[in-house]
């Protein structure tokens, strides 16, 4: 017979594992049993050629240096080795990073994601003897949560906050006793909980309405930057993530976080920026406004506003606005208004205020050693000196001028909150900070009324209600993909002075049509339901 | 007297049976540590085959042939040495297969890999036999050819050498400065020894004799130039241990490990201000966190690999050492850490622990300077090659790039090593009685 066969039908047979236990053991019992016959024999195996050593100091000397360093470095391993779930920063890397299939790390309760009412928006929990991250509510909060998987990484919350998570190093000696249990009763480490500023309730609604189109919504409380909704769609489900989610080209781009990191040009609602600065330079018109429109240069197309076309669809001729001020040029949404007005502010100082602004940041939302939640401002390239007709487009939000929503939200905010910007955070814990001042309490204070005017008479007319003095500015932004975005940016309530007490709101519908038709209802639902839910007076 | 000095090689036979039962069990627990990894690396394509049995079969008959012939030509040295020796590099041969060492295509590759540990035995066997009776000494003529080789091979490895992971590798698989343990050591133990006395007058007990250690310092500072230029930080570490080391227990002054102490640290300092890769390596070490993917990514995955390791560890073959960088080389204890568990780790060092143990034992035993000096510089040397290695890897000290002695892969460590060991058996023979007296009589 085979010796050789006979081995290999054994590893085949089902009690090779169990026997490779058995050898395993037997292998350290082996080597255990070689250092017992190496002290029996060791009388016997003298060093007998040479003399004996005159004192025993050096023999002790040399126990007492051997036995510390390698001792040192033994504890030293174990404290990596075996109680490697006192490091979060260990844990996380070996569950970000770690393929070993039977890494006890992957076997960790992390902590559960609760929204600021408590309700749980991620946990874990076991299921055959694998622990498994389990995300109740699926998509509507899969761009903020993010996933943690062992095939695919961590994303999002579950990526930067991923060592507070895991559990943390013990601060005080009652955590290190509990440490000592659960080392001794090999029980895996459970941890640390993380509470967001996020409202659940909130943020299903307005994902739901988003409705399978692609867009994003952004809510935030201006006072203090905390982001009572982050939601972005399409979105894919953090339970059930596969290979063709990461493959490149995805046509819905599923993975991206439309309001975080999502470009589009602002249309209209950019007129806000142009309208603060106005404010700054003490330009607030009057402007003729002539109704065949405006141009720089005969060679290129005359820039004009919407009633024209409607006018003109209707087999009529419109006789124009006349002369506007800024306040009413904001409410009407006048594009002749705002491209005379930023040819006039001139290159220089529309630069400035873009960087004034915050365009061309990255501003992180929630930061640690294992990655950040950041968003991205808008951008837009320079325009040459003598590129007129750019200016005046991108002065109507058009042209190369991109912005993400959550910028757009942050300058809502910013008016609302009377010219400072607070930097929107997500983890309740966090501080809020103030990133920076946008323009002075007076004008931010004459922005807002013309903000509620644009509800109140303007073009956003079509939410006004009793309810809730909304205050905002729509946005329907032309781009070559086809149809045009909707955008709606606002505050609500108008009416009180309280930061605390408001909620600043960004929404926009990818190729969604008009603002105040699709964007603008949509906010207003929401801030609805926020008043209803008890986050708005 | 005939204990010490058997007459015939039957009384040799019976004075080294110890050796033959523990060199057994060596061979029994690396047996079943193939069987082991024939589990683990059995699949449905593949069938293990009795090619699959030579390194094994290599192993037997090389222990086999040390011991037969230390017996034949009487051998009375150390026993426990050579089982510790035999033991590790077991280890090694089980580590070098369980990591695809043994899979060469062509065949002068595979002579090279099947063909190394017995070589190495070989060579460990003949130094013995060559140096052993006190033939050693003759090592101690002259002290400058060890010092011409020393710098030579360093040279060499300048010359010739190609840069790779930030550092110098020489071209071909010999990495010379493995050797250049073996010859400073010999350089230094020649030197100090005869010059024990020069080099132990120190005026007013405060000042080194200047012109006494100047050559000495001036081997050194090429050397440490020379290996700063290479950005070996192993080898620096090693001299700058090694040669106040030495110094000290030559003369019986603490001040040269004082001055060796502030050259070190000296020489840290050097290095993390003038030496990106230096800086780097330190950057790793203090904040592995900080760049996980990048910088840290292989020692932070010898880390989960011995976490995922446990007390118990996986099993041989059972890991998963694919996902640590390179670690064949310098990286193999995480991989034993891993599939033997913490307390495997902990045998494996107490093997290596019982090697260090015995070689300090033999250099305390030794009557001749030169002797004692030598075998205290070879286990020095291999101290604190395993400690910078293992420490590294656990973490507890930056990363060195050294070895571990007769684990890790490359022929020139386990070549090195195994000389080093030979000279440690040769030095444990002993001297013969009559030509020792006379020599210590002129001394």
């Amino acid at each position: 017979m085979n010796p050789l066969a006979t081995f290999n039908t054994l590893i085949d047979s089902p009690a090779w594992p169990t026997l490779q236990l058995g050898l395993h053991g037997l292998f350290f019992i082996n080597l255990l049993y070689l250092l017992k016959r190496l002290f029996d024999l060791r009388a016997a195996a003298k060093l007998k050629a040479l003399p004996k050593p005159k004192s025993l100091v050096g023999g002790g000397l040399v126990l007492l240096v051997l036995g510390g360093t390698f001792g040192g470095v033994l504890a030293y391993q174990a404290s990596w080795q075996l109680m490697g779930m006192t490091r979060p920063d260990f844990i996380a890397f070996m569950q970000t990073y770690d393929r070993r299939q039977f890494n006890p790390a992957h076997r960790i309760a992390r902590g559960r994601i609760a929204d600021h009412r408590g309700q749980v928006l991620a946990y874990s929990e076991e299921r055959d003897g694998r622990v498994q991250r389990l995300y109740p509510d699926g998509p509507a909060f899969a761009h903020v949560i993010g996933y943690q998987d062992p095939t695919f990484g961590a994303a999002g919350l579950e990526g930067s906050a991923n060592a507070h998570l895991n559990g943390s190093t013990p601060a005080d000696l009652r955590a290190w006793r509990d440490l000592g249990q659960r080392v001794v009763t090999q029980r895996e480490p459970r941890g640390q909980d993380l509470v967001l500023t996020l409202d659940a309730e909130l943020q299903r609604q307005a994902f739901a309405a988003l409705d399978g189109r692609a867009g994003a919504v952004v809510m935030l409380r201006p006072g203090d930057g905390a982001l009572r909704v982050l939601a972005s769609a399409p979105a894919f489900d953090p339970n059930q993530l596969s290979a063709g989610l990461f493959q490149r080209g995805d046509p819905e781009a599923r993975l991206l976080n439309r309001a975080l990191q999502g470009r589009y040009p602002p249309g209209s609602t950019f007129k806000l920026v142009l309208a603060a600065e106005a404010l700054a330079a003490g330009q607030t018109g009057p402007l003729v406004c002539a109704p065949e429109g405006f141009t720089t240069s005969a060679r290129y197309p005359l820039i004009r506003d919407h009633d024209y076309y409607s006018a003109r669809r209707s087999g009529m001729t419109w006789r124009g606005h006349g002369s506007l001020s800024l306040s009413r040029a904001l409410a009407e949404s006048c594009n002749v208004f705002f491209a005379k007005l930023g040819v006039q502010l001139g290159h220089e100082r529309f630069a400035a205020t873009l960087n004034d602004f915050l365009f061309g940041r990255r501003i992180p939302l929630h930061r640690s050693a294992h990655g950040s939640l950041t968003m991205v401002t808008g951008e837009a390239p320079r325009i040459a000196k003598t590129d007129q007709y750019g200016l005046a487009q991108a002065s109507i939000g058009q042209g190369r001028v991109l912005m993400s929503p959550a910028h757009l939200a942050l300058i809502t905010a910013a008016i609302a909150n009377d010219g400072l910007a607070v930097k929107p955070r997500l983890v309740a814990s966090d501080q809020p900070e103030a990133l920076a001042r946008l323009m002075t309490a007076t004008h931010a204070r004459q922005l807002q009324g013309m903000m509620r005017r644009v509800v109140t008479e303007g073009t956003a007319r079509g939410i006004a209600m009793a309810e809730l003095a909304i205050a905002g500015k729509t946005g329907t932004a032309q781009n070559a993909d086809g149809a045009p975005h909707s955008w709606f940016v606002g505050f609500a309530p108008a009416d009180r002075r309280a930061p605390e007490q408001t909620l600043a709101i960004a929404v926009l519908v990818e190729q969604g049509g008009y603002g105040s038709t699709v964007a603008a209802p949509l906010a207003r639902d929401l801030l609805l339901q926020a008043q209803q839910l008890g986050l708005l007076p | 007297m005939t204990a010490a000095n058997p007459a015939s090689w039957r009384e040799s036979w019976t004075a080294r049976a110890p050796e033959r039962h523990w060199l057994w069990l060596c061979v029994f627990a690396v047996s079943v540590g193939f069987l082991l990894i024939f589990g683990a690396q059995r699949s449905v394509e593949r069938l293990i085959e009795a090619r699959d049995l030579l390194p094994l079969a290599l192993y037997v008959p090389s222990l086999m042939v040390v011991h037969l012939s230390l017996v034949a030509v009487r051998f009375r040295g150390d026993q426990l040495l050579v089982v510790a020796v035999a033991l590790l590099s077991g280890l090694g041969i089980l580590m070098h297969y369980r990591l695809g060492a043994f899979g060469a295509d062509t065949l002068t590759g595979a002579i090279r890999q099947y063909a190394l540990y017995p070589a190495g035995m070989g060579v460990m066997l003949l130094v013995t036999l060559g140096a052993m009776r006190g033939r050693y000494r003759h090592l101690a003529s002259w002290p400058w050819l060890w010092a011409l080789i020393s710098l030579g091979l360093l040279a060499a490895l300048v010359v010739t050498g190609q840069r790779y992971r930030g550092a110098i590798y020489a071209a071909g698989f010999l990495t010379p400065s493995e050797f250049l343990k073996l010859s400073l050591v010999i350089y230094l133990a020649a030197f100090i020894s005869a010059r024990a006395a020069a080099l132990g007058a120190w005026r007013h007990g405060v000042l080194p004799p200047v012109r006494a250690l100047l050559p000495l310092a001036g081997v050194w500072l090429v050397l440490c130039a020379l290996l700063l230029w290479q950005r070996d930080l192993g080898m620096f570490a090693i001299v700058n241990l090694v040669l106040p080391l030495l110094l000290t227990l030559g003369t019986g002054r603490i001040g040269y490990l004082l001055l060796g102490l502030a050259a070190v640290s000296g020489g840290t300092l050097v290095l993390l201000r003038f030496f990106s890769h230096g800086a780097r390596r330190i950057d790793a070490w203090l904040n592995p966190f900080a760049d996980p993917t990048g910088a840290s990514w292989q020692l932070l995955q010898g880390l989960s690999g011995m976490y995922s390791g446990g007390l118990w560890g996986q099993g041989f073959g059972a890991g998963n050492p694919e996902y640590i960088p390179i670690a064949a080389s310098d990286f193999v204890y995480a991989v034993v850490g891993e599939e033997l568990g913490f307390f495997g780790s902990v045998l494996v060092v107490m093997f290596f622990l019982l090697l260090f143990q015995r070689g300090f034992a033999i250099a305390l035993r030794c009557r001749g300077l030169f002797a004692r000096l030598l075998a205290l510089g070879l286990t020095t040397v291999l101290m604190v090659q395993t400690f910078l290695n293992i420490g590294g890897v656990t973490k507890l000290i930056p990363l060195t790039g050294l070895t571990l002695p007769f684990i890790s892969q490359g022929g020139s460590s386990l070549l090195a090593s195994l000389m080093a060991v030979g000279l440690l058996l040769a030095i444990s023979d002993g001297e013969p009685k009559s030509r020792g007296r006379t020599k210590r009589r002129k001394g």
